[in-house]
This record gives structure tokens, C-alpha cells and sequence, in this order.
């Protein structure tokens, strides 16, 4: 309880100050966004007309596209391959090893008009509940440009250096992934002729933890994930728990960025046979909080596969159940799911942030 | 730059950069690493091995990551036991090495990547047994990594004398990583087989660091080629007279030239061989006085034919800095003695290369009455640089006179062209002497 003091009075000094500082810039500017890089919110008319699922997110690519200059065209769309799709990372990208730099756009090389487009585009694709989804992206965008203002700085950190590409030209026939992702965020969603065929590798990571406002809106990304793993786990029964609890301590995540394929060949913790209706209910609850990243009606197929391998889905945690003190470390481990959650040390503030990443067994990269 | 490396402080920084910064991005991995940093001699092996302590914590039952204060005073027996149990260095032929755990430092550390963190820094002493190759053997180390399982251990070689690796700003050379296989769920130990070395490599190592140094440390050429300004000339009274001719001017720099070499040499030896060490501030500090003295005598003749015995007596003090290169090698007596020769070898070799490239053009000008304002220019510039020095060195911080000198190096070669034309066209148009 101290240590959770400790982080909201840190958090809200930090608040005090932005607010300070904020007041300065207000009286020249009444822009909505902390910068030119993060338009929120999106007003962009194409593709209104069109319909729904393919056409939809074929019409707005092009629109995107045809926002952009030759040179930002080229540099956005590439030829499919999945060397490129495997190219994101938790990391700024200052931080990522040269060889393994996301490719594509970067918001920072965009107006805000043209940031519009592309927010358009990855809003249609990703889920509509409240703190996941496009809003849970958009938060993880906000939190970004937290940290640049507040001892992170804004060459690193930022929406500005937030990237997205076009891997395979997006259209009803063929392969293609729209990539998204930056520092805390990777967004990959692959599509064969016309068909979602991976959601995943999806990262969420935040920092600052707690919640924050950045002007004026309230953001708090990951804290119904953290929620979510908690009751699923303090909802175990006492044997359950006992058996879902590791000995060995996680820092980290275990299948991050460049951990492709690594899972374990003998899952561990407590396998879903061995729950009650009410804790498989619970541990539903904590993969929808993953799952409807994607958008509804994929959502739900997705969710639907998962539920019904719960049987053999094993949910492991090790730390503390809170899921907010550092190493404090959740997975769950099916025969196509796999979702893991690590809380750990702050970076550029103090307390804790987690991370967390969802992949498919068979479907990471749509399965290529 | 060599004033730069030889302090100790900039060392560390640059080597917590090149830790920091080079090394830890290639995992992607958001933890700090722990780090195995191995000097590889002739017949053993030293290793630094650095354990953050956040990381630590959960696999060492006793509290290190609440307070550094007094950290090796409260667990330092504990630390050493630890380390004994979770380092097992193995060769070949299945044998086991010899291992020692000899200091225990705590640092801080921070970067963009992991922000601050403090760690261990642990020195082990490896011994193969008799018989047993030191290039080849089995690392099985899994400290911290037995519990936090998503700990990784990057393992590389900081130096290899053997290998030509002497540089002592090097990126260390990684030769591997020590984690969880997940898949498997087990931490395989690391082969690590090191390319083959030969004295001969490493002779020619510490040649190219001799030279590098020389042409790196523009304090010791300063010296010289102040010292040398008016060795063409005759003492007349209290002041520079006229050119003495060729035979005099050539006499007499070689005669500095070798007593600056054979107290240099003399010193570099004691020095490395641990019989004469001075700290290096001092040292440093002696090493711009000396470019003072050298250049107020080109100015007016101070000490008149004793030149060589004050050439001899300053490279005295120019040898105790070289040898405090060789002494961070903690080279073993074998490769020590040749690597005297070679870094010996390369300092002249690089000292005689930019004093037959400077002097013709400098006894050209002597012949002429331009060589008043040559002698003159240079020595203030020599002496300005000197005062520079004098004051960082005993400040120990840098001011914009040192700092524009570290960036001034590079265009060495592009001052020396002038110099040569400007001393041809000079030469050519000179006004006949008496």
C-alpha cells in the first residue's frame, strides 16, 4: 500500500508540474493534442460510404496513400515479408539495434492530416471497447508523449516516433500486414486474401503506470489488464493457486520481441481441466482484455478458439498476485494462446510499469 | 585524445558507454544484463563479472538491493560463495579449472535503456589445469539466471593480448550469451573457443599501439618538435643567432632525439616492470611543464648545450606515462617483454616518421630569415597548448583550448602540407644571408 502511496504521490507531482508548464503554452495554442504528431480526435471523411470488413480497410489504406507524397508511399509500402514483420520491439526506436529497426512511417515525418489517415486506418482494425482497442493504442500514444515531457525527451520518446507500414499492398486478394508500433506498442495484424490471419505478436507496455492526464484527457491504459490477471488469480481456489505459482522469478517477459516460436515445450502451472466454471470465466475475462485489441467481429472468433481450449490452457503467475510490484509476472498458456504480463522497475519515472505480449502459437505473422 | 584516455575517470565513462550503449540493445531486453568481461593471458584467464543487483535480489537470499552502503563489508564472504557455486569453468577434457574470487566493487550504473541500477563487479582469477588449453574451455555460470530465468549473461572478451586485442578502449568482443533455453527449460553452459594467438600477433598489437599513442598523444610530439625549433641554430649571447649549417643541425637533432628516446625507454621499463610508478596526475602534469620549458627555450636559449641532458631527463617523465599504458594490461611476463619492444618499437617508429616529416621543412626555413617568426609562432602555439594542458591537468576538467586541440589533431597532415610548400616557396624567394 506505501509503495502504491509512494508511486501516486510521485505520479501526481509529476501531474503538478506538467499542469505548470502547460499553462505556459496555453495561452498560444488551443490545439486538442500535446503535439502535431498525435491528433486526438481523428476527423477523417473518406470511406464513409463503403461498407464494412476488407473493403473498408482497402478504402482506407488508399486513402492514407493518397494523403501521402511518392517518397512517403515508397517508404510506408513494402513487398510482404516476414523478416520486416518480425522487425518490432518494446524499445524506442533510438533503442532498437540498428538491424532490427521497425520499417515504414514515422509520425514524426507526417502532418497531422496525414496522422489522421493512418490513425483511421489502424482504428478500423482494432476493437471498439473502452481501454482496449484503438483506445488502448491511443492512450499507449498519450502515455508516449508523457514521457517525452516529463525527463524522457521528445528525440526518444513520443508519438512522433511511433511507426507504421504497409507489408504487401493491402487488398481483397493476397498477402499483406498493417504494422504499428513504437516504443511500449506493436500492432500486427496479417490478412490473406481478404481474411485476418494473425493478430499477433501484439505488445502493450506502459509507463507512467498509474493513471495521468495529458491535456485534460484521463488515460490508463493497461490497468484493467492488471485488474483482469489479479482476479483471475486471487479467484483461484487455494490448490489452484498453489499449483499456477511459480518458484522461478520473472523480470521479463519470456516470448518478447525476437523470442519468436520460444515457447516452452512442457507448459507449466495449473491447467485449465482442473478449474471451476466461475475461475475459467475469470481467466476468459483477463484474454479478452488481449483479444479485443482486434477488431469485434475477429475478436470474438478469436475468443470463441481460445474458450474452447481452456481445458488445456495452464495459467502460471509468479510474484505477487497484485500484478503492480515488480516481478510480479502472469501467463497464460494454451494450445494457440499465449499471453504474458511482467511488471517491472520504471525506466524514466519511478515505480513500476508492466509488459505484457500476446501471440499465437500458430497464427503470429498469420501464420508465415 | 590520449590525455583523454589516460585519465581515469574518462576511462571509466567511456567504458560504461561503450557497456552501456554498444553492448545491451542487442537483446532488446529492457533488464539490465548481467556481464562476463574476460582478459585472456598466455596461461589463465582473469574475469570481471558485473551482477546488477535488482536482478540479483531474488536469487540471493541475503538483502543487497535495498542499500550499496557498505554492501562488500555486509555480504562480501556470502557474494564470494555464491559466485564459487554458480561459476564452474571446465575443459576440454572434462577437467575443472581453478577459480578465485579476488575483489568486490559496487558501482552505479545508467543508461537510457535501463535506467539507473547498481551492480557487482566481481574480479574472478580462472586457471586451467596443467595441461589444459586456455582458448578452449565450457563456461557453465547461471548466477542469478537459476531463478529470474529471463536474466541473460552476455559473455565477452575485453582482452586477448595473444589475439592483437590490446586496445584499451576496444568494444569487448562477445562470444556469447548465457540464458534460459525455453523451449527446454534449461541454461546450457557456454563453449567458448577462441581464435588461435601467436606472440607474433600480439607483438604487432602492441606496435600499433606504440604508434597509435604517439600519434594520439600530440603532448609528447609537442615536446620534441618544440625541443628541436631551434636546434639549427647558434647560441649568440643570450639569444637564437643564425642557421649553424647542415652537419650542426643534423648532430644535434639526432642527439635529442635519441636522449629523448633513451629516457623515455628507460622509464617505460621501470615503469611497466612496476619499479618506478608515479600517479599520473603528476606525471601528466610534469609532461606539459616539460612543452612549457621546451618552448620558452625556443623563444630564448635557456639552458644552451645542455638540450640533450634536459631531452634525456623530460623523457624520463614521458616514458612514466607510456608505461602506465602497459601497466592497465597487467600483462604476464612473457608477452610483458615484447610487448616493452613492440610499444617501444612503435612509439619511435611513429616519433622518427613525424620528425623526418617536419624537420627538412623546418631546416629549409632555418636557412632563411623567416625562421625567426617560424621558431617564434611555434613556440607560442606550443606553449599556449602547454598552459592548456597544465591547467586541465591539474583542474581535471577539460576548457575549450584542450578540447579544440582534440579536434585539431585530424588536420595534422593538412598543416604539415603547408608547411612543406609554405617552406619551399619561403626558401625559394629567400633573401640571401650574409
Amino acid at each position: 500500500m506505501l509503495h502504491r502511496l509512494r508511486i501516486s504521490l510521485a505520479v501526481g507531482a509529476m501531474l503538478v508540474t506538467s499542469l505548470v508548464a502547460c499553462k505556459k503554452d496555453d495561452t498560444t495554442t488551443t490545439t486538442t493534442s500535446s503535439s502535431n504528431s498525435n491528433p486526438d480526435p481523428i476527423t477523417v471523411s473518406a470511406c464513409t460510404s463503403t461498407a464494412t470488413g476488407i473493403a473498408k480497410i482497402v478504402c482506407l489504406a488508399d486513402a492514407f496513400k493518397s494523403q501521402l507524397d511518392g517518397t512517403q508511399v515508397s517508404t510506408l509500402q513494402r513487398t510482404y515479408a516476414v523478416s520486416d514483420a518480425k522487425k518490432w520491439s518494446n524499445l524506442p526506436q533510438g533503442l532498437v539495434q540498428s538491424s532490427s529497426k521497425r520499417v515504414g512511417l514515422n509520425f514524426g515525418s507526417m502532418t497531422s492530416a496525414q496522422i489522421q489517415y493512418a490513425k483511421a486506418l489502424i482504428k478500423e482494425v482494432s476493437g471498439t471497447t473502452t481501454n482496449e482497442g484503438w483506445d488502448e493504442m491511443q492512450q499507449l500514444l498519450n502515455a508516449d508523449d508523457y514521457l517525452a515531457a516529463n525527463g524522457g525527451g521528445s528525440s526518444t520518446y513520443g508519438a512522433a516516433n511511433y511507426y507504421i507500414a504497409f507489408l504487401g499492398t493491402p487488398a481483397t486478394t493476397g498477402t499483406f500486414e498493417i504494422q504499428f508500433g513504437g516504443h511500449h506498442l506493436a500492432f500486427a495484424n496479417t490478412y490473406k486474401d481478404g481474411v485476418l490471419t494473425g493478430a499477433t505478436p501484439s505488445f502493450r507496455g506502459v509507463e507512467p503506470f498509474a493513471t495521468f492526464t495529458l491535456n485534460g484527457t484521463s488515460n490508463q491504459p493497461l490497468q484493467q489488464e492488471a485488474a483482469a490477471f489479479s482476479a483471475m488469480l486471487t479467484g483461484l481456489s487455494s490448490t489452484n493457486q498453489t499449483a499456477a505459482k511459480l518458484s522461478q522469478t520473472y523480470s521479463d517477459l519470456v516470448a518478447g520481441p525476437g523470442q519468436d516460436g520460444t515457447f516452452p515445450s512442457t507448459s507449466v502451472g495449473v491447467k485449465g481441466s482442473s478449474l471451476s466454471a466461475s475461475e475459467k470465466a475469470l481467466v476468459v475475462a483477463a484474454m479478452k482484455t488481449y483479444v479485443y485489441d482486434t477488431d469485434d467481429t475477429n475478436a470474438a472468433t478469436i475468443l470463441a478458439t481460445y474458450t474452447s481450449e481452456l481445458d488445456n490452457t495452464y495459467v502460471a503467475y509468479s510474484g505477487t498476485t497484485a500484478m503492480t510490484t515488480r516481478n510480479d509476472y502472469v501467463r497464460i498458456d494454451g494450445p494457440h494462446v499465449w499471453i504474458e504480463y511482467s511488471c517491472q522497475n520504471g525506466i524514466v519515472l519511478s515505480g513500476t510499469h508492466p509488459h505484457s505480449v500476446w501471440r499465437d502459437k500458430s497464427k503470429d505473422y498469420g501464420g508465415n | 585524445m590520449a590525455s583523454l584516455f589516460r585519465q581515469p575517470s574518462h576511462w571509466l565513462a567511456l567504458l560504461l558507454l561503450v557497456l552501456g550503449r554498444g553492448m545491451l540493445p542487442a537483446l532488446a531486453h529492457p533488464m539490465p544484463n548481467s556481464l562476463v568481461l574476460l582478459t585472456v593471458h598466455p596461461q589463465r584467464l582473469e574475469a570481471e563479472v558485473h551482477l546488477p543487483l535488482g536482478e540479483l535480489q531474488p536469487a540471493f537470499q541475503y538483502p543487497v538491493a535495498d542499500s550499496t552502503a557498505g554492501l562488500v563489508q555486509r555480504w562480501g564472504p556470502q557474494l564470494r560463495q555464491y559466485l564459487t557455486q554458480h561459476m564452474r569453468v571446465q575443459s576440454t577434457d572434462g577437467r575443472y579449472w581453478g577459480l578465485q574470487v579476488s575483489d568486490l566493487v559496487v558501482q552505479h550504473q545508467a543508461n537510457e535503456l535501463n535506467g539507473p541500477y547498481n551492480e557487482v563487479v566481481a574480479s574472478l582469477h580462472l586457471l586451467p589445469p596443467p595441461g589444459a588449453e586456455v582458448r578452449h574451455f565450457v563456461l557453465r555460470y547461471d548466477a542469478i539466471v537459476h531463478q529470474v530465468v529471463t536474466h541473460k549473461i552476455l559473455v565477452s572478451v575485453r582482452q586477448d593480448w595473444a589475439a592483437g586485442q590490446v586496445a584499451e578502449d576496444a568494444t569487448p568482443t562477445q562470444v556469447g550469451v548465457i540464458g534460459m533455453d525455453v523451449i527446454n527449460s534449461v541454461i546450457p553452459p557456454l563453449a567458448v573457443n577462441l581464435t588461435a594467438g601467436s606472440p607474433w600477433t600480439g607483438f604487432a598489437a602492441m606496435v600499433k599501439l606504440g604508434i597509435r599513442h604517439i600519434a594520439e598523444g600530440i603532448d609528447h610530439l609537442l615536446f620534441l618538435l618544440a625541443l628541436l625549433l631551434p636546434a639549427p641554430l647558434l647560441v649568440a649571447g643570450r639569444r637564437w643567432g643564425g642557421y649553424g649549417g647542415p652537419r650542426y643541425s643534423l648532430r644535434r637533432l639526432l642527439l635529442l632525439v635519441t636522449s629523448f628516446t633513451l629516457g623515455h625507454s628507460l622509464t617505460l621499463l621501470l615503469g611497466t616492470l612496476g619499479w618506478v610508478r608515479l600517479p599520473t596526475q603528476p606525471v601528466e602534469a610534469l609532461i606539459a611543464v616539460s612543452i612549457l620549458v621546451a618552448a620558452a627555450h625556443a623563444v630564448r636559449p635557456l639552458f644552451p648545450g645542455r638540450e640533450t641532458w634536459v631531452a634525456a631527463g623530460f623523457g624520463l617523465v614521458h616514458g612514466l606515462a607510456f608505461a602506465s599504458t602497459l601497466a592497465t594490461l597487467h600483462l604476464e611476463a612473457g608477452p610483458l617483454a615484447l610487448s616493452l619492444l613492440g610499444f617501444n618499437v612503435g612509439i619511435e617508429l611513429m616519433q622518427l616518421l613525424v620528425v623526418g616529416l617536419t624537420m627538412p621543412w623546418l631546416l629549409l626555413l632555418a636557412c632563411t630569415s623567416y625562421y625567426k617568426y617560424v621558431r617564434l609562432g611555434g613556440a607560442v602555439l606550443a606553449g599556449l597548448a602547454a598552459t592548456a594542458w597544465l591547467v586541465e591537468r591539474l583542474s581535471g576538467d577539460s576548457n575549450a583550448l584542450t578540447r579544440a586541440l582534440a579536434t585539431a589533431v585530424p588536420h595534422a597532415p593538412w598543416l604539415l602540407a603547408s608547411l612543406a610548400i609554405g617552406s619551399v616557396v619561403l626558401y625559394l624567394r629567400r633573401p640571401r644571408l650574409a
